[in-house]
């Protein structure tokens, strides 16, 4: 890089206007204060080793495809692309993206250098932040982030991470795997791996309308699915007991369960 | 406007390029004027299917390196003056294309084609890639079998991130009578899992073997009047947008009751 002018001197300003998310595994959208924000996972927190930007930009069509009705159109879009390395080409493939699904990509907030130049190549808007990940000293009792709502079919090959709920509206296919450290709640048929309460909360449950996984966990608990699959299907819901997962169907289950303290 | 699909399934071995060669013989048949590209380079099979191997001269990788013409390298098929073959290099790799030259000779067919059909590798890598980059729609074929479904589950998901979102399912080599006894998953097994717009189903079919190795696609034959070959020809009117209903390929019900419960199934759907 030879040239300083292009890029805009990070304002100091920038960091309360947009606070750093605490923990992104996946890319994913946030509504805040009438604005929508696109989150990118950071560089360190790549949980699976090929998180490069083939994995990126599946999950942001993914996340585009699932989500088109809770937005207006030309609603103004903030990336926040924190420490992730992108290229022009890549922003423009972003913004592009973006525009198909009737969304503008207003402004890019990142803390990497080479990102904002790229970013101001490109003719974006662009903020640098610093980088303050070293500044989040690691919390006890952090609140669990907000429910992830995706209306798609999760498909084989398909990993959702998310350090909340997941709500999925559609069918989880056997081959794709949903990770939560809160929740996971299926609209539809789970035929995947499901895990809830991923972060060691064995108060976490699973329910489904049809509840056929190929396994599901709940913090350190694992069942499998039996081997003769039963004659017939209905809403059911796993939770842990003393004993191990339990499962019940949903006409049975009673609220008061989850209020029942750990033993 | 002409038609780009491309035929996908992610697993090997299913039926992808007999898809392609029936299709695109239906479809010229029909009266399109149709190129098939094989897009498998370094494993071509598709000339073989369409019995034009002797008659390849130049390849896809030739037009791209400029060596020759896009019309020298198109392999017109003698029986069929309205299908011709755009073959890919055997002696290359997946890698020797890019997505983008793919783009630019199937733009370059289109001015001169109505639909271009697009026979793709096994595998979701760069063969994959090149296949699908230019296409507009997807024909993705899957057998009834647990291995084949899972992969044609991922490609469906790769091609709705890939903005091909036209798909349609073929269902190939299925056993009518197998499915009957419950040892082989159903149509709606399948459909329940994928959950896209189905095609059509074919059944398996000897005959299939036999066209493959003579190199004459089953439409064309002598067996043009088998089962496997209407189902191709039904497939092929469905995708101009003709309303044709299923072939019936279950064997004969034995009871009189066992008919008169098949027959109000058949009008709910």
């Amino acid at each position: 890089m030879n040239s300083d002018s292009s890029v805009p001197n990070p304002p100091s300003s920038v960091a309360q206007t947009i606070p750093e998310p605490t923990s992104v595994p996946q890319v994913r959208f946030k509504g805040e204060g009438g604005r929508l924000l696109l989150l990118l996972p950071s560089e360190n927190e790549i949980t699976t080793p090929a998180t490069a930007w083939a994995d990126l930009w599946q999950q942001l069509k993914q996340r585009l495809n699932g989500g088109d009705r809770f937005w207006q159109p030309n609603t103004a879009v903030y990336l926040i692309a924190r420490d992730r390395l992108l290229d022009t080409r890549q922003l423009q493939a972003i913004s592009e993206a973006l525009t198909e699904a009737k969304l503008n990509l207003k402004r890019v907030y990142t803390s990497r250098r080479q990102t904002a130049v790229a970013a101001a190549t490109g003719g974006f808007s662009v903020e640098q932040q610093s980088p303050i990940a070293h500044l989040n000293p690691e919390t006890v009792g952090q609140a669990i982030a907000e429910p992830l709502y995706i209306e798609t079919t999760v498909r084989s090959g398909v990993e959702i991470r998310h350090p909340g709920t997941v709500i999925v509206l559609g069918d989880v296919n056997p081959g794709s795997s949903i990770v939560a450290d809160g929740d996971v709640l299926v609209w539809g048929a789970l035929r995947g791996v499901a895990q809830a309460g991923a972060s060691g909360n064995s108060r976490c449950i699973i329910m489904a309308l049809r509840l056929d996984p190929t396994q599901i966990r709940i913090a350190d608990f694992v069942a499998r699915a039996p081997e003769t699959p039963p004659q017939q299907y209905y809403p059911e819901v796993a939770y842990v007991t003393p004993d191990g997962i339990r499962i019940i169907s949903t006409a049975d289950f009673s609220k008061d369960r989850l209020e029942l303290p750990e033993s | 406007m002409s038609r780009i699909i491309v035929v996908t399934s992610g697993k090997g071995g299913v039926g992808k390029t007999t898809t392609t060669a029936n299709l695109g013989m239906a479809l010229a048949q029909r009266g399109h004027k149709v190129a098939v590209i094989d897009a498998d380079f370094g494993l071509r099979n598709l000339d073989l299917l369409l019995g034009l191997e002797n008659r390849i001269v130049y390849t896809a990788v030739e037009v791209l390196a400029g060596e020759c013409r896009l019309d020298q390298a198109l392999v017109r098929d003698k029986r069929q003056p309205n299908l011709a073959l755009l073959p890919a290099a055997q002696n290359r790799t997946k890698d020797a294309v890019t997505p983008d030259q793919m783009k630019k000779l199937v733009g370059a067919l289109t001015k001169a084609f109505h639909f271009v059909l697009i026979d793709c590798p096994a595998g979701i890598e760069m063969g994959f890639q090149n296949a699908i980059t230019p296409a507009r729609e997807a024909i993705v074929v899957t057998t009834p079998e647990v291995a084949a479904v899972r992969d044609a589950d991922r490609v469906v998901g790769l091609l709705e991130a890939n903005d091909v979102k036209r798909m349609y399912l073929v269902i190939n080599r299925l056993k009518p009578a197998m499915v009957e006894q419950d040892m082989m998953m159903s149509v709606k097994d399948v459909q329940d899992i994928l959950a896209i717009p189905l095609l059509g189903v074919v059944p398996d079919d000897e005959r299939v073997v036999v066209s493959t190795n003579r190199g004459e696609p089953l439409v064309l034959g002598a067996d043009s009047t088998s089962l496997a070959a209407t189902a191709f020809g039904n497939i092929v009117r469905r995708l101009e947008g003709e309303k044709v209903p299923f072939l019936d390929l279950n064997p004969p019900p034995e009871d009189f009751f066992s008919r008169i419960r098949r027959f109000f199934q058949g009008r709910k759907s």
